[in-house]
């Protein structure tokens, strides 16, 4: 079916003139085409498709094209309708209200009812299942079922961002009845209500699907088929794409995507993000525990610098905050700029006239973690401390040093909203607690912010709390990271999400100038 | 070669493996990670850690725990992967069953090429046509995988485009698709191994041809090229099987970076995933695996050899 049509589309002269001639133009005129196959590489290997149990973005990306949540995350970091197609809470935002689109079925041909997503949500908040979305759904107290379309979520503590929250990769509607009987079985089968159904799995080498015909919007997806096939190697992945084997890269690094750039038939894709690299302290273990130290490193560092080392020009100046212009209710502090006087001066106060010695934690992956710990040797040379870098393999250092140590590297994920960044690594409860800062205004400031409607003063609370993370400096936190990516040129209305881990494929179409292949 | 031969070396291969075994077992035991911990994930509650301890037996004493997991394979149950928690057994036999296909067709492709190079290296020894096989094998030898493989994407899939730069499909699936996809891995892993075997079957050629039978076949008026075919070339192949024995070893385990560059969902790459993820039964049962091909492969190619050289007497 999909060859002849393509075929056809191919020998349509007036077709091929227009988009040889104005490519802009016809890409922005034609509506979006189905069928077709589109071949994604991805970096790692897809070992988990359990839509609660994901942890990777290759693994977000599998469970996104087999699954639904009730709400999915914008381009814009705006939640969505998925499952549910609207939402309202009451004023004081402990209990949220969503309507389910009706007649939906998953993939074994059973209706996805309310019933569904409250047994999937308790799944989520069921700690003996271990879902890593039970941190980042929200504080939901309680859900229930109020008829078959209606779901009301009731909280314990008010909570401006639950559709946010909702839409986080690992939260995703599964049936009650699997839930029930074997939930691990998700593991090596998919039962979702997703746009695709999974056709086959090998979690080294390739997972594919087909478009679900049941799928709720008759429209979407538009592409018959999606390969993902992982590619360990990145230059492998750039190869692949040059030749047209595959379609799509999800992630490329800053040398590669300079190597695409302006390549025949090849769009880079960037987007400014909140990710970054950075330098925890122990806030409960000396010399980091005096405020001064803290904000001498701080000030020994070259931003402008950073960037360029780190990101190679992909990024942007961190402030020691996680957040930035990426973030919905932003507002930028003054920048801290490099000042060794002012970092000698704090040093000597803090009674290290001399500088003191020591031991920086990198683990091996990703490299850029290694590469900021260098970098910060360096500067902070010039101020008289001296920093050795310990380099060490991941699983170790998350079994030793992660959230326990002194003075190590983490790297993150940007999170959909200042809060899901806050919690996750800042506040006394956050989930990670790496600095072990606990302060306790700014975790007032964070949770008066959940409880608030309006934007403005949203702004103004996390711009409080941003200040006093500024001026007390748990983390060090110099660059962030844009989000690269390259397609085909023939691959239509896929845009690259800040967030790089959010794809929405169903989007996604082939032009005519895909090749054609059997699958 | 007698009967008591055979056993005594299928006897050694046991014992082989169960202190294989004991090792891989203790080693994964120093690794600094937590299985519990690695397979919740950073999110689970202390309570759910301590109930997956339990149930793992994960608390035992270390020589229990072995015993479990020894009797575990010998029942060709070889335990759940903490990184995607399905059975450790099937994923395994799959990535073992890639690896041999790429490991069959690079011992073919070696063979036919590295023979008639050592062949003629030996017969026109000194000459040009030596010479030249020489340096290419010094190349091979020298040249590390990663360059050799990098080099042959860059010139064949990047600037040609003649092949498709990697990914790999099973033959039973589309078998020209999947050949042709095999193609550049196969060159590049043959070409260090044409560099072994081909010297090795000039240098046994040039002293075969030195021996006093070689001499007497010669004095007795037949062929230069019988003599070479049927009297040298039969002895010195001899030694080749040794060298494709070590070669499946080396095809099974040491060609890591060949399968990651082209993509390759080979044992290797399996057992290097698992190690980074701190996998341990997928550790365990992935040594396990590699030791047991590789003696097999060895034990066959012992047995081989006392078969094909009657003159030395096994016992």
């Amino acid at each position: 079916m999909s060859i002849s049509r393509r075929a056809f589309l191919r020998s349509s002269a007036a077709v091929a003139a227009l988009s040889l001639a104005l490519p802009e133009f016809a890409f922005a005129q034609t509506k979006a085409e189905a069928g077709g196959t589109l071949r994604v590489a991805v970096d790692q290997a897809i070992s988990v498709i359990h839509p609660l149990l994901t942890r990777v973005n290759p693994e977000y990306l599998a469970v996104e094209l087999l699954y639904s949540g009730l709400t999915r995350l914008g381009v814009n970091m705006q939640p969505e309708p998925d499952l549910a197609t609207s939402w309202e809470s009451n004023d004081d935002l402990t209990e949220w209200t969503f309507t389910l689109r009706e007649g939906v079925k998953f993939h074994d041909g059973s209706p996805c009812t309310a019933a569904d997503a409250v047994a999937s949500f308790e799944a989520i908040l069921n700690p003996e299942m271990a879902s890593p979305a039970r941190n980042n759904v929200g504080p939901i107290d309680k859900i229930e079922a109020v008829d078959d379309t209606t779901v009301r979520f009731t909280l314990s503590t008010p909570y401006a961002d639950l559709p946010v929250a909702l839409s986080y990769n690992n939260a995703r509607i599964i049936p009650a009845a699997v839930i029930s009987s074997d939930f691990q079985s998700l593991r090596s089968k998919a039962v979702g209500t997703g746009p695709f159904k999974l056709v086959s799995y090998e979690p080294d080498r390739l997972l594919v699907v087909e478009r679900n015909p049941d799928f709720y919007d008759p429209e979407r997806p538009y592409l018959d088929r999606i390969e993902l096939h992982v590619f360990p190697d990145l230059g492998a992945q750039i190869s692949s794409l040059i030749s047209g084997d595959i379609d799509m890269v999800s992630t490329v690094a800053p040398n590669d995507f300079m190597r695409l750039e302006g390549q025949d038939g090849i769009d880079t894709l960037r987007a400014a993000s909140g990710q970054f690299c950075n330098v925890n302290f122990g806030t409960d273990i000396a010399p980091f525990n005096d405020v001064r130290v803290r904000k001498a490193l701080a000030l020994t560092i070259d931003r402008d610098a950073m960037v360029d080392f780190m990101t190679e020009g992909f990024g942007t100046k961190g402030n020691d905050t996680p957040l930035n212009e990426s973030y919905p209710f932003f507002k930028a502090l003054p920048q801290r700029e490099k000042n060794i006087e002012e970092a000698k001066k704090l040093l000597a106060e803090a009674g290290f006239p001399d500088g003191f010695t020591a031991e920086l934690v990198a683990s091996d992956r990703p490299a850029i973690r290694t590469q900021l710990a260098v970098a910060l040797k360096e500067m902070a040379k010039e101020a008289g401390i001296t920093i050795n870098v310990n380099t060490m393999p991941h699983a170790t250092y998350l079994d030793q040093v992660w959230t326990k140590g002194a003075f190590y590297v983490g790297f993150y994920n940007m999170q959909p909203t200042p809060d899901g960044i806050l919690k996750l690594l800042f506040t006394s409860d956050a989930a990670w607690n790496e600095t072990r800062w606990n302060n306790k205004t700014f975790d007032d400031l964070v949770a008066k912010a959940r409880a608030v409607a309006d934007p403005a003063e949203r702004t103004e609370l996390y711009t409080q709390a941003q200040q006093l993370m500024h001026d007390e400096v748990p983390s060090l936190i110099p660059a962030f990271f844009d989000v690269l990516g390259a397609k085909r040129s023939w691959v239509q209305d896929y845009q690259i999400h800040p967030r790089a881990s959010v794809f929405r494929l169903d989007y996604a179409w082939l032009n005519t100038e895909a090749p054609t292949r059997k699958g | 070669m007698s009967a008591s031969y055979i056993l005594k070396r299928i006897a050694l291969i046991f014992y082989t493996l169960v202190v294989v075994s004991l090792l891989v077992f203790a080693i994964t035991q120093i690794l600094p990670a937590d299985a519990a911990v690695m397979m919740l994930g950073e999110n689970a509650t202390a309570d759910a850690l301590e109930a997956l301890r339990q149930q793992m037996g994960l608390n035992d004493p270390i020589w229990l725990q072995y015993l479990h997991w020894a009797g575990g394979v010998l029942q060709g149950d070889f335990g759940t992967s903490l990184r995607t928690g399905q059975p450790v057994g099937p994923a395994l036999f799959s990535a073992l069953g890639t690896s041999l296909t790429l490991a069959a067709f690079a011992l073919v492709f070696m063979l036919l090429l590295a023979i008639p190079m050592g062949i003629i290296a030996a017969v026109r020894r000194g000459k040009f046509a030596d010479l030249s096989v020489s340096f290419i094998s010094y190349i091979g030898v020298s040249l590390p995988e990663f360059v050799t493989a990098t080099l042959a994407v860059v010139l064949v899939a990047d600037w040609w485009k003649l092949l498709p730069p990697a990914g790999y499909v099973p033959l039973t699936q589309d078998f020209w698709g999947g050949l042709e996809r095999l193609i550049l891995p196969v060159i590049v892993v043959s070409v260090m191994m044409i560099a072994h075997v081909s010297r090795m079957v000039r240098s046994e050629l040039v002293d075969v041809m030195h021996t006093d039978y070689i001499r007497a076949a010669r004095l007795k008026g037949l062929t230069p090229r019988r003599v070479l075919f049927r009297h040298g070339l039969r002895n010195a192949l001899l030694p080749t099987i040794t060298i494709v024995a070590l070669d499946v070893g080396y095809l099974l385990g040491g060609v890591i970076v060949v399968e990651e560059i082209f993509s390759i969902p080979g044992i290797g790459r399996s057992l290097m995933s698992a190690i980074q993820a701190r996998d341990l039964p997928v550790i365990q049962a992935g040594v396990m695996i590699m030791a047991t091909t590789y003696a097999v492969v060895n034990f066959i190619a012992d047995v081989t050899y006392a078969w094909l050289d009657k003159r030395i007497q096994y016992d």
